[in-house]
């Protein structure tokens, strides 16, 4: 009969030349995005002319200076906090915050923004490269222990597959001008944005199905324990050292509870930009899609510490989702807590 | 000619028949095979057992689906949701009143949204079903996958093209269906031909023995 | 490809008729039919799952008869050639993990008889010479002497003795113009002899003439479990003409589950012409006999008891209500298992199983199903089990896992509680 064992050996390669792939793409989005904004510095026009100084009187109406009559229209000092958050000033005609927002999405937001998982993957190669993966200490013992149900399996792939859509749709969303635009031209840019935004908005809903099926499937092992405390002194073991743990380490709780709170937000922020005549005010819109676009490159960058766990950075993780078993010394090793609740036996003694 | 004009003209004529004459090919060819004529006496009628088989098949037996609703959920979902949004997405109606002169009421935009939705769902669920378990890994051919990822394809693009902003995303998206259709009649897809005749041989087998299932 | 490969494909290919092409063809590789079998639930190997226990047969189907396979052969695409490893390697899961009991048709969405197909399928394993061992020393025992299990005249010569002198009644045999002729399976004859008299007692009390041919007192269709078409046919043909000798009008096929299928439906296409006779089901037959009020029933048994539905008896049988109207009249506390009627599980020594010493480890773990629908009924007694071959795996499997329900018969239940 076919060796199953032999047929997931080779996942882990294939997922290898995944990530290197997204990693090779990711340096490449974050070097054109610098080279994009050193071209587009500010500048004047060709045409503009430069009105001189003294002209004293052509800037004044009546008594009342420029800027007098522009704080007027704008309704206040546009740089006070209250601008953003309190309410409309009376007889302001501008909306100053839009400035605001633009400076900060352009300025901020798609500048450095897309580092972040870049970073992230840096780090993980270079601790790869350092420490190689974690193997099972004393290899596979052969027999296994049941950790998810195919239901939890599904859950969890669907959200990994609405996720993965979400992600690219949004990224081509967000970093289009800066990394599409100036290579493929605007026309292509423009294809390829309304095709994204079109199966982003598609897909938004989804997650927002597959955030509460995940929710419900895994909350109830991911609660903070006092043990939790010890992994983080230890830095999770990654260094060495043994770390106990239940069922979920604290590094999976973590991950769970970012991807609950964070994918909250992003549910929420996304509903707002769907159904813009929710809200009244615009500046909820604004804030909207910061958070919306901070929140989700943040979990894409933590993403690539889970999909390194769980597969190429420490043996045997992938089973529990593509089999639903894992190996009793996987378990004495990463989570003899669990491992002993489940067989009933001590995680100590000499792994078999 | 475009190559939009192309890919919706005279490549569209070729994939349709493709996908007509070749379907129609592989169920005659099936049935072409015969079976030997059965002469033990009956019990009841194969015909009736036929036809019931057919109807049985839709709905799971209550002690199997509590094992298996999230499957039975995820297969019903793709198929209704695929079915709506093909035959009642307005620009589907439109494609077929300007290829066949037959028009019908449109679901509003947004019940074809929904209808989208829930297709999709289904068929993620469907397929992830099929990488993340030993027993599906090992019975998965390659045309399963090639089957669920070309229709996964042709609704994406479909999704992306929703905008109606460039001709690009329309000819992209014809593009797959062209595929679609030409791949059919060779692969897993014939399942939507071939069940009737599964479903109805068993139960044309049950029949004559009598047996209720 | 080597002789044996050969062989088994070409009876594949000619085994593969439209239905079997339709079910291949309409396979969507679901995957449901492993929740439906005792084999995969008891061990959650995924080689038990059902559908692919066919593979090699689908394959050579898809290579050379299935449509566009000329096609697909002359672009490179058409599937590898079925090799003789590969159909060792398949063995055990044609043979030791198919107890042919069709539970998986019923959860399949596409309807698909595994069952009936891996009958086919074995047809390719016996002409090739690829079957298990343990049922080809059965296929000897049944060519020298009619029974699997070597049962000669003499021995059913002495049971009988024994039985009549048990329910003082006499039971001829070989009796000329009788309206029924019984046949019995060997685990029957040997095992269970008190079935001889149970028939006695009843067919005395209904008033119909019944007899035992002293040539073809068998049942137990070795052919079909092992795969043999000729074989088969020559022990239907055995039987069939003994009972038009003797003119008969009916032969009762015995509490034995795939004989029933073998004479019933299989055995008319086998000698390609329909029978001077009617078979009958012995179940159907006592619960003709009951409603016509031939066979009143008198004290009920009083114990806790449920009944096992053997495969092919109620879900391929059909005979689904008889055996549970009988029992209703004959015990006053009968309750059903979980999963009763069509979708209860099979004993797991169906299909050839229990002859195959190859297959005991996986049907004693097959049984652990069994023996969890009857643990969870509370102060369960006894278990009717009308089939002979169900019963031993029964005991076996009651044995194996230390529990100690009565096991009967159904046919002596309704003989004990019958009217004086």
């Amino acid at each position: 009969m076919h060796d199953l064992t032999t047929k997931f050996r080779r996942t882990p390669a294939g997922l290898l030349r995944i990530v290197l792939f997204l990693v090779l793409g990711m340096v490449w989005m974050g070097v054109a995005t610098q080279a994009t904004y050193a071209q587009s510095s500010v500048r004047a026009p060709g045409n503009a002319v430069n009105l001189p100084d003294d002209q004293g009187s052509a800037n004044t109406l009546g008594n009342v200076s420029d800027s007098e009559i522009w704080d007027a229209i704008r309704g206040g000092n546009p740089n006070a906090i209250e601008a953003l958050t309190g309410p409309r000033p009376e007889g302001a005609v501008f909306n100053t915050t839009g400035q605001q927002w633009r400076m900060l999405r352009e300025g901020v937001i798609r500048k450095y923004l897309g580092w972040f998982p870049l970073v992230v993957i840096g780090l993980l190669a270079v601790f790869y490269l350092l420490r190689g993966p974690m193997r099972i200490t004393g290899g596979r013992s052969g027999k296994t222990i049941h950790r998810f149900t195919l239901n939890a399996r599904v859950a969890h792939w669907f959200m990994a597959g609405v996720f993965i859509i979400l992600g690219l749709t949004g990224l081509m969303i967000l970093l289009g001008r800066p990394l599409i635009a100036p290579y493929l031209g605007l026309e292509a840019n423009s294809i390829l944005t309304s095709a994204a935004k079109e199966g982003h908005n598609l897909f938004g809903p989804l997650f927002i199905i597959a955030l509460v099926w995940l929710f419900i499937k895994f909350v109830g092992s991911n609660f903070f324990h006092i043990r939790d405390l010890k992994w983080i002194f230890k830095f999770g073991g990654f260094f060495g050292g043994h770390v106990s743990s239940g069922r979920f380490n604290f590094g999976e709780k973590t991950w769970f509870w970012m991807v609950v709170l964070i994918g909250s937000v992003i549910a929420a922020t996304g509903i707002v930009m769907l159904f813009p005549w929710l809200v009244e005010d615009v500046r909820w819109l604004q804030l909207s899609t910061i958070l919306h676009a901070v929140g989700a490159v943040l979990l894409i960058g933590v993403l690539f510490g889970h999909i390194y766990v769980g597969t190429i950075g420490m043996e045997g993780s992938l089973d529990s989702m593509l089999k639903g078993e894992v190996d009793e010394n996987w378990a004495k090793e990463h989570h003899d807590v669990w491992y002993e609740q489940m067989t009933g036996k001590s995680a100590k003694e000499d792994q078999s | 000619m475009s190559a939009l004009q192309f890919i919706e003209g005279p490549l569209f004529y070729f994939a349709a028949a493709v996908f007509l004459l070749g379907a129609f090919w592989r169920v005659f060819g099936i049935i072409k095979i015969g079976r030997k004529k059965d002469i033990s006496p009956p019990k009841g009628s194969a015909v009736g057992g036929f036809i019931k088989g057919n109807l049985r098949h839709f709905v799971p037996r209550g002690l199997f689906a509590r094992r298996t609703w999230l499957h039975v959920l995820g297969g019903y979902s793709f198929h209704l949701g695929l079915f709506v949004l093909f035959f009642f997405g307005a620009f589907h109606i439109k494609f077929i009143d300007q290829y066949l002169g037959l028009s019908w009421q449109a679901l509003p935009r947004w019940g074809f949204l929904i209808a989208a939705e829930i297709a999709f769902a289904g068929l993620i669920v469907l397929w992830v079903r099929r990488i993340s378990d030993p027993v599906m890994r090992l019975i998965t051919h390659k045309s399963d996958h090639i089957g669920t990822w070309l229709t996964f394809l042709v609704m994406l693009t479909g999704c992306f093209a929703l905008q109606q902003s460039h001709d690009m995303l329309k000819l992209v998206h014809m593009l797959f269906v062209d595929i679609w259709l030409i791949y059919f009649p060779f692969g897993r897809l014939m399942h939507a031909f071939t069940f009737f005749l599964s479903r109805g041989n068993s139960g044309a087998t049950y029949g004559r023995k009598g047996i209720n299932l | 490809m080597t002789e044996k490969a050969d062989i088994a494909v070409a009876k594949f290919l000619e085994h593969t008729d439209a239905e079997a092409a339709s079910f291949f063809d309409a396979c969507v590789r679901c995957g449901e039919c492993a929740e439906a079998c005792h084999f995969f639930l008891s061990t959650k190997d995924p080689h038990f799952t059902p559908t692919y226990k066919l593979e090699p047969m689908r394959r050579a189907y898809a290579r050379d008869k299935a449509p566009f396979s000329g096609l697909k052969k002359a672009i490179g695409l058409a599937p590898k050639p079925v090799t003789e490893e590969e159909l060792v390697e398949w063995g055990p899961l044609v043979y030791d993990s198919c107890n042919m009991c069709g539970r998986c048709t019923l959860v399949c969405p596409m309807g698909i008889d595994i069952a009936g197909t891996i009958r086919k399928m074995r047809e390719g394993y016996a002409a090739a010479g690829l079957a298990p061992e343990g049922l080809e020393r059965s296929v000897e025992f049944v060519k020298k002497t009619s029974s699997p299990m070597g049962v000669t005249l003499k021995a059913l010569e002495a049971q009988i003795k024994h039985q009549e002198k048990e329910c003082g009644i006499p039971i001829e045999i070989d009796k000329q113009g009788a309206d029924y002729m019984a046949i019995f399976s060997s685990m029957e004859i040997m095992g269970y002899p008190e079935v001889l008299g149970a028939y006695a007692k009843l067919f005395k009390k209904a008033g119909v003439s019944w007899t035992i041919s002293s040539v073809a007192y068998e049942a137990t269709n070795v052919g079909v479990q092992i795969g043999d078409g000729p074989l088969a046919k020559e022990i239907v043909k055995r039987v069939v003409d003994a009972a038009e000798a003797l003119e008969v009008k009916h032969v009762i096929s015995p509490e034995c589950g795939h004989a029933y299928g073998a004479i019933r439906w299989a055995g008319p296409n086998m000698m390609g012409r329909q029978f001077k006779f009617e078979v009958v089901h012995i179940i159907e037959l006592l619960d003709k006999l009951r409603r016509e009020g031939k066979i009143p029933p008198g004290k009920k048994d009083g114990r806790k008891i449920t009944l096992h539905d053997p495969c092919q008896i109620i879900r391929r049988g059909g005979l689904l209500k008889e055996p549970r109207s009988l029992l209703d009249d004959s015990c006053d506390n009968f309750v059903e298992m979980k999963y009763a009627g069509l979708t209860n599980f099979c004993c797991g020594g169906g299909g050839g199983v229990s002859a195959n010493p190859r297959a005991k480890d996986l049907q004693t773990k097959a049984f652990s199903r069994k023996m969890g629908q009857l643990d969870a009924i509370k102060d369960l007694e006894a278990i009717v089990v009308p089939c002979g071959n169900c019963r031993t795996v029964f005991e076996d499997g009651l044995d194996e896992y230390e529990s100690d329900y009565e096991v009967l018969g159904l046919s002596e239940l309704v003989a004990q509680t019958l009217a004086e």
